[in-house]
């Protein structure tokens, strides 16, 4: 049997939370992402750009993008959220750490509100990036919607 | 090997770094230069690829055509390549050191292959905080038909 949307909103707790895959960003990583994004900034290849200071901080050597980041927490949204029928709506991020090549970040999404309007299903989330320290390295907030039908165009 | 309809893409971000805007001459409300990009299935399986995605939905048309979405469509986050595939080697984006603080999107329809994506750019705002130089800007990306793909906000940090 099928399962609607509205039975799949209905059976979304608060509290309920999505961990994400891991993932190790190497040189090679950073490159493909750069080549695939067309963002070439030297702040992700360049060692003796990356040397200098930038205002009053020194990353002390190259850092991955940060929509990398945002990319890895949107995947483990949608890869959640299409199984259910539900819609991608919005995404906020905030860097608050770089994640430097051999790092491991892990991203995780908790439901922390539900919601319905006049025309719509809704379900928040609270995103929190950490890497293997424990360090949070990007947190935000997203949002999901549970429509009847999807917003495609005809 | 498929011909793409784009222009090719210049991924020295040092070339015409002199001629971009830095964040003294910014002027917040007004409009960046754009060019319409032409999104293909080999462009979207690429980046969607590079992205880590799995999902068959953004690489094969058969699998697609199964799902609610009738045939494949980009990954929502196809904005971070249509931001720069949309805008020129003088665009402030690129300047070198150009370090994102934040972002913040809003999804409308996805983004399929054979789309020509617009994008209207500006900035919002600029302000000075903790020693630090920040922009706020905003993109917008269209379709074809005028149809609203995403609608974005972003703080950057921008170099001295």
């Amino acid at each position: 049997m099928t399962t609607t949307a509205e039975q799949a909103f209905a059976a979304i707790n608060e509290g309920d939370s999505i961990t994400g895959t891991s993932f190790q960003p190497t040189r090679e990583t950073i490159k493909r992402f750069a080549e695939a994004s067309l963002d070439f900034n030297p702040l992700h290849f360049d060692d003796n750009f990356m040397d200098g200071d930038f205002g009053k901080t020194n990353f002390g050597g190259v850092i991955m993008h940060g929509m990398q980041n945002f990319a890895l927490i949107t995947r483990t949204l949608t890869d959640w959220l299409m199984e259910r029928g539900g819609y991608h709506r919005r995404l906020e991020t905030k860097w608050l750490k770089p994640v430097k090549p051999n790092d491991t970040i892990t991203p995780t999404a908790t439901v922390s509100e539900k919601r319905e309007t006049d025309k719509g299903r809704w379900v928040l989330f609270d995103i929190s990036v950490s890497n293997q320290n424990g360090d949070r390295v990007a947190v935000g907030q997203a949002m999901a919607e549970f429509p009847d039908t999807l917003p495609i165009r005809s | 090997m498929t011909s793409d309809p784009n222009p090719s893409f210049e991924t020295d971000f040092w070339k015409d770094a002199g001629a971009r805007q830095t964040w003294d001459e910014i002027i917040p409300g007004a409009p960046r230069e754009t060019q319409p990009y032409t999104l293909t299935k080999e462009a979207i399986g690429d980046f969607a690829e590079a992205m880590g995605e799995t999902n068959r939905l953004y690489f094969d048309e058969e699998y697609a055509k199964t799902t609610p979405y009738g045939g494949i469509i980009a990954p929502p986050t196809i904005h971070i390549l249509l931001m720069f595939a949309c805008t020129g080697t003088t665009d402030w984006m690129r300047s070198p050191g150009t370090i994102n603080a934040s972002q913040s999107w809003f999804y409308n329809i996805p983004a399929r292959p054979g789309d020509v994506i617009s994008m209207q750019g500006r900035a919002l705002d600029r302000y000075m905080r903790k020693g630090r130089l920040f922009v706020i800007h905003d993109n917008v990306f269209t379709n074809q038909n005028d149809q609203v793909i995403c609608s974005g906000r972003g703080w950057t940090i921008r170099p001295n």
